[in-house]
């Protein structure tokens, strides 16, 4: 199989797998009642997926390395963006305190 | 289709949306030059982050492919790292019901991890479907769009924004933005310990399943304490 052909076959494969995921289940209870466990379940994926996405993203400072002290400069940005967005409910003003405390720390440090 | 629509909530999820497209843009440059490096045509390219819709497929597509790695191993991968997508569905499924079939399809299209975080505070607190489902494409549809110019900057300069940049910290931020606010009550905060802890413990699985497998223990988690709850309260009236 040609690389081209190959790359075009797997477009539309994982194409066809991400908007199926996408559809699954909004397909699957459009028309009928969902079991209350799982309602219940349900509501609790925002607090789980968004922390298992965020969590290796501040605490890893290289793969499969972790950096839970304050030489880790992504540790300490998150907290103070952490604490920016419990007082002010701004994406704007945590990314801004976020990425300023990541770059001015190996500044101040030193 | 036009029933739903409603422009001034469209453009409020376009605004929402907005903060996070710092962290969108620089990603969207490597799924773009990620792409080329794997032999992909610019069109093929542009093809994968349209039809693909996902940076997380993408880039794991893309390396796979460069690696040499065999067809059904890469559709398997991908389709690992889109599971996520399934348990976002089914979170958003009750509020899609009252929309017609040819908004599902359309919405379902513009689901990613981003617009899930950014939307699902809103379904839940108000009723009004139609600003709702306006809110959500309005949100998707930025970043779909944004998506696509970013992967053509990758595609056909390069890597213009330098790693030194560390812009790709903007992702988490935005989520973290997302995270903080719901933490309010005990049972977010348990079902946020146990996920942290889960995904970092299980951080050595291959193809970032930890990810998923630390969402569902936590989720899991988030039940049964319910559960608990439940009794100790129905213990308590009686």
């Amino acid at each position: 199989m040609s690389r081209e052909l190959t790359i075009w076959l797997l477009i539309f494969a994982v194409g066809a797998i991400t908007y199926a995921a996408r559809l699954s289940f909004i397909v699957l209870f459009a028309r009928r009642e969902m079991p209350a466990l799982l309602a219940e379940a349900l509501k609790h994926v925002p607090v789980a997926m968004v922390t298992a996405i965020v969590v290796p993203a501040i605490v890893f400072t290289s793969p499969g390395t972790l950096g839970l002290d304050a030489g880790n400069p992504k540790l300490v940005a998150a907290l103070a963006a952490a604490a920016v967005a419990w007082w002010r409910q701004s994406a704007v003003l945590t990314i801004a305190v976020g990425m300023g405390v990541l770059w001015l720390l190996p500044y101040l440090v030193r | 289709m036009r029933a739903h629509f409603s422009r001034t909530a469209f453009f409020e999820g376009v605004r929402d949306m907005s903060p996070m497209l710092l962290g969108i843009v620089p990603f969207g440059i490597v799924c773009g030059v990620g792409a080329i490096a794997a032999g992909a045509s610019p069109v093929a390219a542009l093809a994968m982050s349209m039809i693909m819709f996902s940076g997380a497929a993408q880039i794991v597509a893309t390396q796979l492919l460069a690696a040499g790695a065999p067809f059904a191993v890469i559709v398997l991968s991908c389709l690992v790292v889109s599971l996520r997508l399934i348990m976002y569905s089914a979170a958003l499924a009750p509020y899609m019901r009252p929309l017609d079939r040819r908004w599902r399809n359309l919405l379902a299209y513009v689901l990613t991890d981003q617009a899930f975080a950014r939307t699902i505070q809103r379904f839940r607190d108000s009723d009004d479907t139609s600003g709702n489902a306006s809110y959500f494409l309005g949100s998707g549809a930025l970043l779909w769009v944004v998506w696509q110019l970013s992967s053509l900057v990758g595609v056909f300069a390069g890597k213009v924004v330098p790693s030194s940049w560390q812009l790709e910290f903007v992702v988490p931020l935005c989520f973290l933005a997302i995270l903080v606010p719901l933490l309010r009550d005990r049972m977010s905060v348990l079902v946020f310990a146990v996920a942290a802890v889960a995904v970092v413990v299980l951080d050595a699985m291959p193809l970032r399943l930890s990810m998923i497998c630390g969402g569902l223990l936590a989720i899991g988690a988030g039940v049964l304490a319910d559960e608990a709850r439940a009794r100790t309260s129905r213990r308590g009236t009686r």
